[in-house]
């Protein structure tokens, strides 16, 4: 399923069409998302390398981790970082995203407060005037394709970190001119849901196309937070996860995968869930399962079925056995036996209730007296 | 607590005997810190020693009954027997009143009490807070025969809560009122603060004076700050950095009812010590049944945190809630909550015996 | 204090390089939660004494809110570390804070920033000791952030600002970052990202809680690293042990 996310984003955009985007969520219960994210740049950044998908490279905007940490990761996934300035482009909203460092530069407080990587970047200072940190991405992504036609896609390390400085709408709005923006191919980013309200996320999932929810194994009851009687919970909740991904597909359809991921070294693997629930299928369909409508047929074998007691009725007045023996009985229980012969053969043609009781330990059934004190 | 104490002792008695002689109402305690007494003997031992010297106490009021009174009075009469500089801030108009109801020391002999009360000292408002102390004036038919005490200072006095403290111990002395409902904000209180730790600082640990805050009802709703809740947090953060490096202890009493949950938490981790006082309620046959001595009960004090400055030790006491009783009426004692045994009480048991040497200790503890 | 067996607190500041090829220092961010019942504070002295042992050439930045340098002092005299010898030794940098105040709310443009001129002080710290000959590993340590809470006039995002800024000291410098923090202010909805957010970025969350048992006079509470999201992530654990201190020594 991490393969269909990593298709769609490396598939782009179609022409006329906004960039796909998707968004990871998660919690401080399951904190993975961090990693799912690596996962996803990493699995792009291959793809980007082979020649395989729609875009030229990726911008990276990078705001809770340092642009050295992803200078590490992609070289501990085996990538050439030297040559990293073809297709990769960090705009650093890490170092200093308020420009303290600037000020305190110029004040002379210290020398040289910002780190050096080997991946071409370019640092923003005020993480607050959006606009141009929305600029400065597109500028980044055209260094990449350098002739006009090419697209590249964009990565955001967390939403909630722009979400801290700058209100929903402006985010939002960003958001939106990238992905139309027509050289942009794809967009992912990662949120912190329990960060902000629950419009935030309602917000990111309307403006994706996808969104991948990391959510812990075992559902918490009470949602409070953690407490250490549930340790080993605590530790499974840090290893392993589900991975609850809906596409929204172009023809109208909504894909609902669900995988479990886990931590295995730095990186993570996604594992098949076995037993399927429906939960969907439940939450579309309405709840009763029985036919209230009956069909042609239905009714017509209905029709045929003999209840108990019926065939009494066969052209005779119709007697109900009361106990003691009537004057008539022996002539009557040869006329039975005659009836009945016909029955079974043409039984095919007619209806019938086959029953069975499942022990003789059981309550007789309706019609029988088994203590012979009833006056039927 | 306990633990400690009897490590400290032998260290700690060599230089309190000079070093007392220096300040008056300051005991010398283990790490280098200093005691002063909440005015309350039994308090005293229960907090290992004293308020310690430049720590914050909040004291949590109980909403129904004014117990948290109880022990303002006692710690500024404490002080003002032991001739300390003492602030006293308080949501009512006139505050400079309040020092009319404090009580007197019990060990004077020579004094009579001449003038009981002058009604017109105390302004209307402080009778109801007095009542429940004075209530007991009914019951008051055996004579007093207390211990007597040597002339000198001691650390910490008994006080006769029905005998108003007399005028001498603070018209002469540097007392300062402040009424918190003069001004909107808390800006004047915290200069008032200022002003007064700054004359009582100490420089490097020699302390030349100690002195006493006392700050009541803090968030009570007719003061026009009650409702900033951050600027109410931040008065206490500053009142607990000017009194930590000056010789002062600052006791703060607050409703918790009227603070919100998240900003109570703050309040409590802020206080160095933490006490809360309880109501308990009146004729219950349940718990008349479950306490001994709940005839004499005036409600219950729990200490939920003890300062631990210079230490990491952390003080486990043996018990954290005590019944409130007046002995004789008139002294408030601490005693050890005990549950009665099955048959109903007996004059033997655990606590009051505690109690009994508790007081008595705290009267030879000759510092 | 038997220092030849590792336990869990020691292990939580000493980064253990396993997967990285590179053998570097490395610092991590450990958060310390603690509630009014069970103080944390001692995780706190108890890394202090760790960085400034004799044999390393570790450096301390400390920022108190919380305790004068006296007090500090006292405690980590009697766990046989003399803070005022370290501070002449130019190891040991304390920065008292009781008295500092922040009072804009909105947000952190004002010209006399209080936060903004504390971390300079900090930055030129760290670059200063970072510029020292010897491998070393510098921790800053905060006591407490609800406090700087307090001094930011209950402005946590300007808090968080400042912790972000610290947090790049450990991209640059490898520095270690130590914070506490009071979990159970954090109770309601709208104060909760601030303890949030100081966990997402942890490598390691301590957090003392009392037992459900009640208090003893030996055993204080337990504690409850969790361990996660290091670079590069390793395997992560949760364990559980309980923490004796009925000396003011610890055993574990």
């Amino acid at each position: 399923m991490a393969e269909t996310i990593s298709r769609a984003l490396r598939d782009g955009a179609f022409e006329g069409e906004h960039a796909p985007a998707l968004s990871i969520k998660d919690t401080i219960h399951t904190p993975l998302g961090s990693f799912v994210f690596n996962h996803i740049l990493t699995q792009l950044t291959s793809n980007i390398l082979a020649g395989k998908s729609q875009s030229r490279g990726v911008v990276l905007v990078a705001l809770t981790r340092p642009p050295s940490f992803y200078a590490e990761l992609l070289k501990n996934k085996g990538f050439d970082i030297s040559l990293s300035s073809k297709w990769l482009r960090v705009l650093d909203c890490y170092s200093d995203p308020l420009g303290w460092k600037n000020k305190l530069m110029e004040r002379g407080t210290v020398r040289n407060p910002y780190e050096e990587t080997l991946l071409k970047t370019s640092l923003c200072k005020n993480l607050k005037e959006l606009d141009k940190v929305l600029s400065s991405i597109v500028e980044l992504g055209k260094e990449i394709v350098e002739e006009g036609k090419g697209r590249f896609a964009v990565a955001i390390d967390s939403v909630s970190e722009i979400l801290r400085h700058s209100s929903l709408p402006s985010v939002a709005r960003i958001l939106s001119h990238l992905r139309s923006h027509d050289q942009v191919s794809c967009i992912f980013c990662l949120l912190h849901v329990d960060l902000h309200e629950a419009k935030v996320a309602a917000t990111l999932e309307y403006l994706s196309t996808m969104h991948a929810d990391v959510e812990p194994i075992v559902q918490r009851t009470n949602g409070q937070r953690s407490a250490s009687e549930d340790l080993p919970m605590v530790e499974q909740c840090f290893k392993r996860g589900k991975f609850h991904v809906r596409f929204k597909r172009r023809n109208g359809r909504v894909r609902v995968m669900r995988e479990e991921l886990y931590v295995e070294g730095s990186s993570i693997k996604f594992k098949e869930i076995s037993s399927e629930d429906g939960m969907t299928a439940q939450s579309l369909v309405p709840k009763v399962q029985f036919n209230l409508e009956l069909s042609e047929k239905e009714r017509l074998d209905r029709a045929k079925v003999v209840l108990p007691f019926e065939h009494q009725g066969t052209g005779r007045p119709i007697q109900i056995y009361d106990g003691r023996k009537s004057l008539n009985e022996s002539e009557i229980e040869q006329q039975q036996a005659s009836v009945e012969k016909p029955q079974t053969t043409e039984d095919s043609g007619r209806g019938e209730i086959i029953y069975f009781r499942d022990s003789d330990d059981e309550m007789p059934d309706s019609d029988e007296d088994p203590d012979d004190d009833l006056d039927i | 607590m306990a633990s400690s104490r009897p490590r400290g002792s032998s260290f700690s008695r060599n230089i309190s005997s000079a070093a007392t002689s220096q300040i008056p109402g300051v005991k010398l305690g283990p790490n280098g810190t200093s005691f002063l007494s909440s005015g309350i003997p039994d308090l005293d031992q229960i907090l290992g020693g004293g308020f310690t010297l430049g720590s914050l106490v909040m004291v949590m009021e109980d909403p129904e009954a004014p117990h948290h009174m109880l022990l303002l009075r006692n710690f500024m009469s404490q002080g003002l027997v032991h001739k300390q500089p003492l602030l006293y801030a308080s949501p009512e108009r006139d505050p400079r009143g309040f020092l009319g109801t404090l009580p007197s020391p019990m060990a004077s002999k020579d004094e009579k009490p001449h003038e009981r009360q002058k009604p017109h000292e105390r302004p209307t408002e402080q009778d109801s807070n007095l009542r429940i102390a004075w209530q007991y004036k009914k019951y008051l038919g055996e004579q007093n025969s207390e211990v007597q005490r040597g002339g000198k200072a001691e650390y910490c006095n008994d006080f006769d809560v029905r005998k108003p403290l007399e005028r001498h111990f603070y018209s002469g002395q540097r007392v300062d009122c402040i009424s918190l409902r003069d001004s909107p904000n808390l800006v004047p209180v915290l200069e008032r603060c200022s002003a007064f730790s700054s004359q009582i600082s100490k420089s490097d640990s020699n302390i030349t004076c100690a002195g006493r805050i006392a700050i009541q009802s803090l968030c009570s709703p007719q003061c026009d700050f009650s409702d900033k809740e951050w600027d109410m947090l931040s008065f206490i953060r500053s009142l607990k950095g000017m009194v930590r490096s000056s010789g002062a202890v600052a006791v703060i009493s607050f409703p918790p009812s009227l603070v919100s949950p998240t900003f109570l938490k703050r309040w409590q981790h802020l206080a160095d010590t933490l006490i809360s006082v309880k109501a308990i309620p009146d004729e219950d046959k349940e718990l008349a049944k479950l306490l001994t001595g709940y005839q004499d009960m005036l409600g219950l004090l729990s200490v939920h945190k003890v300062a631990r400055m210079n230490t990491q030790v952390p003080a486990i006491l043996e018990a954290t809630t005590f019944s409130m009783k007046l002995r004789k009426r008139r002294a408030l004692i601490l005693e050890c909550l005990n549950q009665a045994p099955v048959d109903g009480s007996s004059g033997s048991s655990y606590g009051t015996s505690s109690s009994c040497s508790g007081s008595s200790k705290t009267g030879n503890l000759d510092f | 204090m038997d220092n030849s067996r590792p336990n869990l607190l020691e292990e939580a500041l000493v980064e253990d390089v396993i997967g990285s090829v590179k053998t570097q220092k490395r610092g991590r961010v450990v958060v310390v939660e603690d509630c009014v019942e069970t103080s944390a504070a001692f995780v706190l002295h108890h890394f202090l004494k760790r960085s400034l042992q004799p044999d390393s050439s570790d450096v301390v930045v400390f920022i108190a809110f919380a305790h004068p340098f006296s007090h500090y002092e006292r405690i980590l005299r009697k766990m046989g570390c003399n803070l005022a010898v370290q501070r002449k030794n130019q190891r040991f940098l304390f920065l008292d804070m009781l008295m500092l105040e922040c009072p804009d709310r909105n947000g952190g443009e004002a010209k006399d920033d209080g936060l903004l001129t504390l971390y300079g002080e900090i930055e030129k710290a760290v670059e200063i000791y970072s510029s020292l000959e010897g491998s070393r590993t510098i921790t800053i340590m905060i006591d407490d952030v609800s406090l700087m809470e307090v001094a930011a006039n209950g402005s946590s995002n300007h808090v968080l600002d400042f912790l972000h800024y610290c947090y790049t000291l450990k991209a640059k410098y490898g520095c270690s970052l130590v914070t506490l923090n009071h979990e159970d202010i954090y109770s309601s909805a709208n104060t909760l990202p601030l303890i949030l957010q100081l966990e997402y970025l942890a490598d390691v969350i301590i957090k003392a809680e009392p037992l459900a048992t009640g208090l003893a006079s030996d055993v204080h509470g337990q504690e409850c690293k969790d361990d996660y999201a290091v670079l590069p992530a390793k395997n992560i654990m949760a364990k559980l042990w309980e923490h004796r201190c009925n000396r003011p020594k610890f055993g574990f």
